[in-house]
């Protein structure tokens, strides 16, 4: 490669000067505040990181089925924590616990207007993902990769309805 | 006036296909994931390919001929701006920044696609395993972020080459589709013999493929 001219060095530390302020303008993810807040904002907050843990263990085992040979405990351990909190998704939405309590929420009015469906898309969502947990559980990873699918249906399939994506920064 | 011959085909065909491959990656970037990072890794490869290009291919490819500093771009102004037709053949001084702007945002585009991880966990890049849950949603608005950008410049590279076409009457995407170009002397480019190209073309797709198994064997 010919030397690099002076143009060339300028291009490339604005370049790296922009990637490095893009990165900076990202937040990363909110810890829950401390000090008092209503119970509303509360339900709000660890609705956020219920959330967080339930998408950390989705990954988790994703990453491990990744594997040539995956870990049987790991994965048996992502798919019980899966289901423990798929299990007590429908307590996350106390009424008054949407924009009203944490701005940054990103669970839509219609949540608390429209409760059959959103209770239907909930249940659908613990079915598929109680399948992947016993699949895990017998430690049949072939059954697992195959639920992987019908598991992420399911969160987009509520996602799409409920929930309004926002931007972090 | 001959017809000089300007673009080879190996910057064409890279050029079209990063056009139908970024529109690819767009529409297939909210429901149909698995294409998605197919597409990805096809413009890793196609990036590869071109950086390689640009470091050992045809004359009018290659970085050290066209990637001018800032001196060569402020004397070359007011001919960008003046309505006489384009003389130059191959990228000029204030194009030159536009596709190095391009290919940057590019890698930065591929780069953090390899790391995202969406919001339920389940749709990720091929390195996410790397990172975690939050680190790979980082990536992911940074994935978002860049495309920003990345739009940003394709319209402002559409924009000059519709310049150039009404201000100047020079056409300049006829050549890019031909490879030639009408001038009154033919420069004589020396263009890359095909095992250079063959080259290119295997290192590029083994690091496609290698990255797109998460960098395993």
């Amino acid at each position: 490669m010919a030397v690099m001219n002076r143009g060339a060095m300028i291009a490339l530390a604005v370049g790296i000067g922009a990637a490095v302020a893009a990165s900076g303008s990202v937040a990363h993810n909110e810890p829950m505040p401390k000090g008092k807040m209503s119970a509303s904002a509360h339900a709000a907050h660890m609705r956020h990181e219920n959330f967080e843990k339930l998408g950390g263990a989705f990954k988790g085992l994703n990453d491990e089925l990744r594997k040539g040979e995956p870990d049987r405990a790991l994965v048996a351990r992502h798919a019980q924590t899966m289901a423990t909190l798929t299990n007590a998704l429908p307590g996350w939405f106390p009424k008054g616990s949407g924009v009203e309590a944490r701005p940054k929420s990103e669970a839509k009015a219609n949540i608390w207007t429209d409760p059959t469906d959103f209770a239907a898309k909930a249940s659908a969502s613990q079915v598929q993902v109680s399948k992947l947990n016993q699949a895990a559980v017998a430690g049949d990873f072939a059954a697992v990769r195959a639920q992987v699918r019908p598991v992420g249906g399911t969160c987009k399939g509520c996602h799409d309805v409920y929930r309004q994506e926002k931007k972090k920064s | 006036m001959v017809r000089a011959r300007v673009w080879d085909g190996p910057i064409r065909l890279v050029h079209w296909l990063l056009v139908g491959l970024i529109g690819f990656s767009w529409w297939s970037s909210e429901d149909h994931l698995d294409w998605h990072r197919w597409s990805g890794y096809a413009v890793l490869g196609l990036v590869v390919f071109r950086v390689y290009w640009g470091l050992f291919g045809s004359e009018t490819a290659r970085f050290a001929s066209f990637v001018k500093g800032p001196r060569a771009i402020r004397a070359y102004l007011p001919k960008a701006l003046s309505r006489d037709p384009a003389g130059g053949l191959g990228h000029n001084p204030l194009g030159a920044l536009s596709i190095v702007a391009i290919l940057a945002l590019l890698v930065m585009q591929v780069t953090t696609g390899l790391f995202a991880v969406d919001v339920d966990g389940f749709e990720s890049g091929p390195l996410s395993d790397r990172v975690t849950f939050d680190t790979g949603r980082v990536f992911a608005e940074l994935h978002e972020l860049s495309f920003r950008g990345l739009q940003a410049m394709v319209l402002l590279h559409i924009a000059a080459v519709a310049f150039y076409l009404v201000w100047k009457r020079t056409n300049l995407i006829r050549p890019m589709v031909t490879g030639r170009q009408e001038v009154p002397e033919d420069p004589g480019f020396r263009f890359a013999p095909v095992w250079r190209l063959a080259v290119g073309v295997v290192i590029a797709a083994a690091v496609a493929w290698f990255v797109s198994r998460g960098l395993r064997l």
